[in-house]
């Protein structure tokens, strides 16, 4: 159970790991901001289909099951949409271009088909929870970097003085792509690292 | 055959669902939508029309639609403290609606953004606030502007270009230019024609 709740974090972490949703997460990861909006959009998404998918799975038939599934993420992601514009203006307004794009997120879609279909509810929502997590911890990483280095700022805070130039670069496109790169290189060598020394060590013995 | 016919059964009931828990949110949020951006318009109104209460400002209507509005010095409607007019300008990416607020002689007094979908970070920061800033910097510099040597620093004026934005700069602040100067001057031949009267 723990697991299931933890290994979206880094284990089997959707963006790093799994590199599922890269779309979403090279268009919002411009600001701390709109990481942390989306981030919690798509929690939301993945835990009610999740549940809801798992609820109903012994109902599904096989062959129907995607458009089924797809219908009720479409469902939820406009319950998300409509809700952000009615009750937090401000972040529909920043996030607005990229909520319906989570209906195609495929996280989504390929968390209620490897993991909700077949599980109990308790495990699914434990799963939404975790993977969700994960991609909003992943948004908000990358995020960081690319706010702090392209604007000078992180979550609209002033980090450096007045005489740093920010690089532009980083909050555009090509901003989004080297981070995600970096990133992605800097886990699998901690990973190569940690094999090494493992083997190393286990032949020492 | 049998497959199908319950296959679409099974659709149908889903869809069913879906579209019925859809409009009971959209009943619930339709209303605190649309009273969010009545509210969104009228603080925009008090904003850009410095000295006006929500109360003195009058939409003027024709057929149905709102050309202008007219801020008044204070209850009595007698002096007109501005004029505010929604100009509607293409981006890079979207379609830019801003509420200029103008004094009677042609000077801006306040210009706010009401709706942009342009590039995050670098056209979208026509909106960005700065540490310890009440109004977007760049929204700022519209201030006390007179409306006919209004254009961007690369054009020769006055207003400095968002980095890496010039296109969405450039839209604004020209389509302030052209629908303030002919608003005032239709305002100024209304104005001769009465005398002629």
């Amino acid at each position: 159970m723990l697991n299931i709740l933890t290994r979206g974090l880094y284990k089997s972490n959707p963006v790093f790991r799994l590199m599922l949703g890269l779309c979403p997460v090279l268009a919002v990861s411009s600001s701390v901001h709109n990481a942390i909006g989306m981030g919690t959009a798509v929690i939301f998404v993945l835990v009610s289909s999740n549940f809801i998918v798992s609820l109903i799975r012994k109902m599904i038939p096989r062959r129907i099951r995607i458009p089924i599934f797809i219908m009720i993420i479409a469902t939820f992601v406009t319950i998300v949409d409509l809700l952000m514009a009615g009750f937090s203006p401000l972040l529909h307004k920043s996030l607005g271009l990229y909520i319906p794009l989570i209906v195609v997120n495929c996280i989504i879609l390929g968390r209620v088909e490897t993991f909700a279909s077949k599980n109990k509810i308790i495990f699914s929502v434990a799963d939404g929870l975790g993977m969700g997590f994960g991609f909003t911890l992943s948004l908000v990483l990358i995020a960081s970097f690319r706010e702090i280095l392209g604007n000078g700022t992180w979550l609209g805070m002033q980090i450096f003085g007045s005489k740093f130039k920010p690089a532009i670069l980083m909050i555009l496109p090509p901003g989004a792509f080297l981070t995600i790169g970096l990133l992605m290189g800097l886990l699998h060598w901690i990973d190569h690292y940690r094999t090494v020394h493992k083997h190393v060590h286990s032949k020492a013995r | 055959m049998k497959d199908i016919i319950r296959f679409s059964l099974i659709l149908t009931f889903v869809a069913i669902i879906s579209a019925g828990s859809l409009s009971w949110i959209n009943k619930i949020t339709k209303s605190e939508i649309l009273s969010q951006e009545q509210k969104n318009l009228t603080d925009a109104l008090m904003e850009v029309l410095p000295g006006s209460n929500s109360q003195d400002i009058i939409p003027i209507q024709q057929e149905g639609q709102i050309l202008y509005y007219i801020g008044y010095v204070n209850s009595m409607r007698a002096r007109v403290n501005g004029y505010a007019l929604i100009v509607e300008s293409k981006g890079y990416t979207s379609t830019i609606r801003t509420l200029v607020g103008i004094d009677t002689s042609g000077t801006i007094l306040r210009i706010k953004i009401l709706f942009q979908e342009e590039t995050p970070g670098l056209g979208s920061r026509c909106e960005e606030i700065r540490n310890g800033e009440l109004i977007p910097w760049w929204q700022a510099q519209f201030q006390n502007m007179n409306i006919n040597n209004l254009a961007v620093d690369k054009d020769g004026g006055l207003i400095q270009s968002i980095t890496g934005a010039t296109i969405t700069s450039r839209a604004i602040t020209d389509s302030i230019a052209n629908k303030t100067k002919v608003f005032i001057e239709t305002m100024n031949s209304a104005k001769t024609d009465k005398i002629d009267e």
